[in-house]
């Protein structure tokens, strides 16, 4: 085989192109959320809200009925848990979030265990099927990817106030409480619309992995959403790539490409840095 | 700026109770006090971030959109966002644009004049990242005087900063006294204090407030410090614990 044809081959057929299309979407979304979710430090809230969804899909595939309708709700219910927790709780937010997503987690278990088709389910809702993707499912891709980067565009100012400082967003008159809704709501969107791809186990990884890799690249908030989309892009061809030649899991392959690069960006800059610094000794 | 019988609370926890006072117009008033006094509580209140329990609190500055401009301690800030100068500066506009309203000439003009008051004009394009910490201060001080409000509140503007940007922001305050404006302003230090025309020592209680040489007398200080003060001559000193908690 010519090396043209091994490198062409991966996106021949209608599933893959289908599968590249999918998971371009996916990175559309959750890259521009994912980018103030790394910058305002939320990245635990949204491992949370990505384990959040289980339980609705799981109930939406034993009764049958729409999976995105069943984890938009589930989504919902633990925004409404996570605000709670940070109203309420008198402890570190940090552990009322944690049994939240840990409790998701195990309801969404127990009901699947219900289902006939136990590990098969559990599989495809943890790690995605991308390969498995249908036209309909990329239009709702396209929605979300929209929806999340036309908010996104018109909500700039006061996510990049709500991210500066709270209180900072407050005086300026910014709502501060809506925009936290309001990116709780668009992290659901972005978890929701991806999982098909990726599962809900390793939508994490596309949500941090490329926007945590831009914002060591780059100094602007915007342009950190660029790289970051760039960054998610590659990492989906990548690893359809390597899902095609090596028989791997495509959504495995595709969010630890993600999380990959964030290691190898941040070990160069390491490595960088301390050549820089080897000379002058003591300092750190 | 009046306040009658304020109480201010976080929840369950009361940080200052029955505070009456009054804040001057065209004036530079310092909130001073030992820690948990009810300094940066007080100003939330003024910037209209936390409503009193009780009593009435009355700023006029704030029936207008952006009529208060809250300078916030630099430590508060999220230091992973990467921001230019500029683009710091220019979010005290946003006060008066709202989120989606595009900046006009005025705006433009109005940081620039900031940026300028604060000397930090050959800054404008760098990242937040690369500057010092006084630097970086100005940058969120000429934010404050980007907004163009009538009332500046600054939570602890010049702590532990450099003599040069020290100055700066000194100045800075001075002209907006000069155009007429209300500033107000937490410190923890006493010579600071002295400067100012008007002073509000803190205690969870307005202690004593007036003219510096009528609040900081011995009794006051000794009222609102407690034991903290030491007298060594004829000087008092102040043992304070670390400026921020």
């Amino acid at each position: 085989m010519d090396i043209v044809h091994w490198f062409a081959d991966p996106y021949a057929a209608g599933f893959m192109q289908r599968a590249l299309l999918a998971g371009g979407l996916a990175v559309v979304a959750t890259s521009v959320v994912g980018t103030w979710v790394v910058l305002r430090g939320l990245s635990f809230l949204g491992d949370a809200l990505a384990h959040g969804v289980i339980p609705g899909i799981a109930l939406a595939v034993l009764w049958g009925f729409s999976i995105t309708v069943g984890a938009l709700v589930s989504a919902a219910l633990m925004v409404a848990g996570v605000t709670l927790v940070e109203r309420r709780s008198r402890l570190d937010e940090d552990t009322g979030v944690g049994l939240l997503f840990v409790g998701m987690l195990a309801l969404g278990v127990i009901i699947i265990s219900k289902s006939r088709s136990f590990t098969n389910d559990v599989q495809s809702l943890l790690f995605g099927d991308v390969l498995g993707v249908t036209a309909s499912d990329l239009r709702l891709q396209a929605f979300a990817a929209l929806l999340v980067l036309g908010a996104s565009v018109l909500g700039y100012r006061a996510f990049l106030v709500l991210s500066f400082n709270e209180a900072k967003a407050g005086s300026l008159g910014l709502h501060p409480g809506v925009t936290h809704l309001a990116l709780l709501a668009l992290m659901a969107v972005a978890i929701v619309s991806s999982f098909q791809s990726v599962g809900t186990l390793l939508v994490f990884g596309l949500l941090t992995g490329p926007p945590a890799t831009a914002a060591l690249l780059v100094r602007r908030v915007w342009l950190c959403m660029v790289v970051s989309v760039a960054l998610g892009w590659f990492a989906v061809v990548v690893g359809l790539f390597f899902s095609y030649h090596f028989a791997l899991a495509a959504g495995a392959a595709m969010a630890g490409v993600s999380v990959a690069m964030f290691f190898t960006v941040l070990s160069i800059q390491a490595l960088w840095e301390w050549r820089r610094q080897a000379p002058v000794m003591g300092k750190e | 700026m009046t306040a009658h019988a304020v109480e201010l609370a976080y929840g369950s926890r009361t940080v200052l109770t029955g505070a009456t006072f009054t804040v001057p117009p065209a004036a530079v008033t310092a909130l001073i006090g030992p820690n948990g006094a009810g300094k940066s509580t007080l100003l939330h209140a003024i910037a209209g971030l936390l409503p009193p329990r009780q009593g009435k609190l009355d700023v006029p500055a704030a029936a207008r959109r952006g009529g208060v401009a809250y300078v916030l301690q630099s430590t508060k800030v999220n230091e992973h966002l990467p921001l230019t100068v500029r683009e710091t500066v220019t979010m005290g506009r946003y006060a008066t644009t709202g989120a989606w309203r595009r900046l006009a000439a005025t705006d433009r003009e109005a940081v620039d004049r900031a940026l300028e008051a604060l000397a930090i004009t050959d800054l404008a394009r760098r990242s937040l990242h690369e500057l010092s910490g006084g630097q970086r201060q100005r940058a969120f001080v000429a934010q404050g005087l980007a907004q163009g409000a009538e009332v500046l509140l600054l939570d602890e503007p010049i702590t532990g900063l450099d003599l040069v940007s020290r100055q700066h922001i000194l100045d800075a305050m001075s002209a907006e006294r000069a155009a007429g404006r209300a500033v107000v302003v937490s410190t923890h230090d006493l010579g600071d204090a002295a400067a100012a025309d008007h002073l509000l020592l803190l205690a969870g209680r307005v202690v004593a407030s007036g003219s510096p040489a009528d609040v900081l007398t011995e009794a006051n200080l000794a009222a609102a410090y407690g034991g903290h003060l030491l007298q060594i001559g004829d000087r008092t000193l102040i043992l304070d614990d670390h400026p921020h908690h």
